[in-house]
């Protein structure tokens, strides 16, 4: 009876070790599929933000900032257009725009995770066949994304942004706001943590600003509810009405 | 009772992490609330911020209009607010803070109808004046 108990055992954990976990949405190859519908990613339970000046990324969460990294204090001068260059529909830029109370929607296939957010309608196309960074085009606001699987994590590590926002609207202090440098580079990972939600992590690494990479976990809750809906019509150009704090008339 | 008291609670979690959106920061002042109960004469049901319009008394009975600021229209969409909520000749109490130039506009972030219902029409980062329940819309 014992070694039949042993044999079963170790069958059993054999089948385990080979097949993926069923448990999670998988294409035909086998890789995790994200592909859906979801919530803008929230912050993990315990971790809200706080009451004044929240940002999306957490003081706490910081790295060190090198010398001179203060430059990224960029202090408000009044003129909304250098304070707020958004109120004006330009783009939130990456991560700012993926954190935007919006939701979002994936499409995945076999070379491409296409990441849509209604915010803006914001479309990042990331490649996952192993390509490299593009040569040669100037720094993005979204920068140049390229995946690849580490097990059932998707990594993206995305290049070639230019000098802009790296908080979302909620960071509202008065004083100053926090730009990323031209040397800022993200690795995110993505992966199912249960049935209903995705982990979701961003890494900060800016050499010109923090002493090492830093990171941020966040959740992402699907919504499949909101998939008759789809996801609505963005353009922020449409009715923009009081930009930098001037109403247009009406 | 239950559903609208699970309800409300649902909705006060959804309201509670509100700050300022890009525009809102930009173009209310978040020292000025305001609360102002008018009649609805005009919506636009469009991004990034819908706009509706109310007819105001004032004290010596003339009438303004004044613009509103919501959030934009798939947030309010996905609550479960869509355009037709917002009612032409419907007389509404709004909550909100003023336009930063002091013109006859502000941010309407929380609309009261007159069943007693109360909706959060603010975008998910917009601010809002403190609250207590809000309804199904």
């Amino acid at each position: 009876m014992k070694p039949l108990a042993l044999f079963f055992a170790l069958a059993l954990a054999s089948v385990h070790a080979q097949t993926p976990s069923p448990a999670i949405p998988r294409t035909a190859d086998g890789k995790p599929d994200f592909s859906g519908i979801y919530q803008w990613p929230t912050y993990l339970p315990g971790d809200e933000r706080g009451h004044s000046n929240a940002t999306t990324f957490d003081r706490k969460n910081f790295a060190p900032l090198k010398p001179n990294g203060e430059t990224f204090l960029e202090p408000r001068t009044g003129d909304a257009r250098h304070d707020e260059p958004r109120d004006f529909c330009m783009p939130a830029g990456f991560p700012g725009g993926i954190l935007s109370g919006n939701a979002m929607q994936f499409f995945q296939t076999k070379n491409y995770l296409v990441m849509v957010h209604e915010f803006q309608r914001m479309t990042r196309i990331i490649p996952l066949d192993g390509r490299p960074h593009r040569e040669g085009l100037e720094p993005m606001y979204y920068g140049d994304p390229v995946g690849h699987w580490d097990g059932d994590t998707l990594v993206i590590e995305t290049t070639n942004f230019k000098r802009w926002a790296l908080d979302d609207y909620y960071y509202t202090n008065p004083k100053e706001f926090r730009m990323h440098s031209d040397a800022f580079r993200t690795v995110e990972k993505l992966r199912w943590k249960s049935k209903t939600a995705l982990y979701y992590e961003i890494s900060i690494d800016d050499p010109k600003i923090f002493a090492r990479p830093w990171s941020q976990e966040f959740e992402i809750v699907a919504k499949p509810e909101w998939e008759t809906a789809g996801l609505y019509e963005y353009v922020c150009e449409e009715n923009n009405r009081c930009p930098g704090g001037k109403c247009e008339s009406k | 009772m239950k559903r609208l008291l699970l309800f409300a609670l649902l909705a006060l979690a959804v309201a509670l992490p509100l700050f300022a959106h890009h525009s809102f920061a930009a173009e209310f002042d978040d020292q000025k609330p305001i609360k102002m109960t008018g009649t609805i004469v005009r919506v636009e049901w469009q991004n990034p911020h819908i706009w509706f319009y109310l007819d105001i008394k004032n004290p010596d009975g003339t009438t303004t209009t004044w613009g509103f600021a919501g959030g934009a229209p798939g947030q309010l969409m996905r609550r479960g607010i869509m355009k037709d909520r917002l009612k032409i000749g419907e007389t509404v109490v709004v909550e909100g803070f003023r336009a930063k130039d002091g013109s006859n506009n502000g941010s309407g972030g929380r609309l009261t109808f007159p069943d007693g219902r109360m909706v959060l029409t603010a975008g998910s980062q917009d601010r809002v004046p403190p609250q207590s329940t809000l309804s199904k819309p």
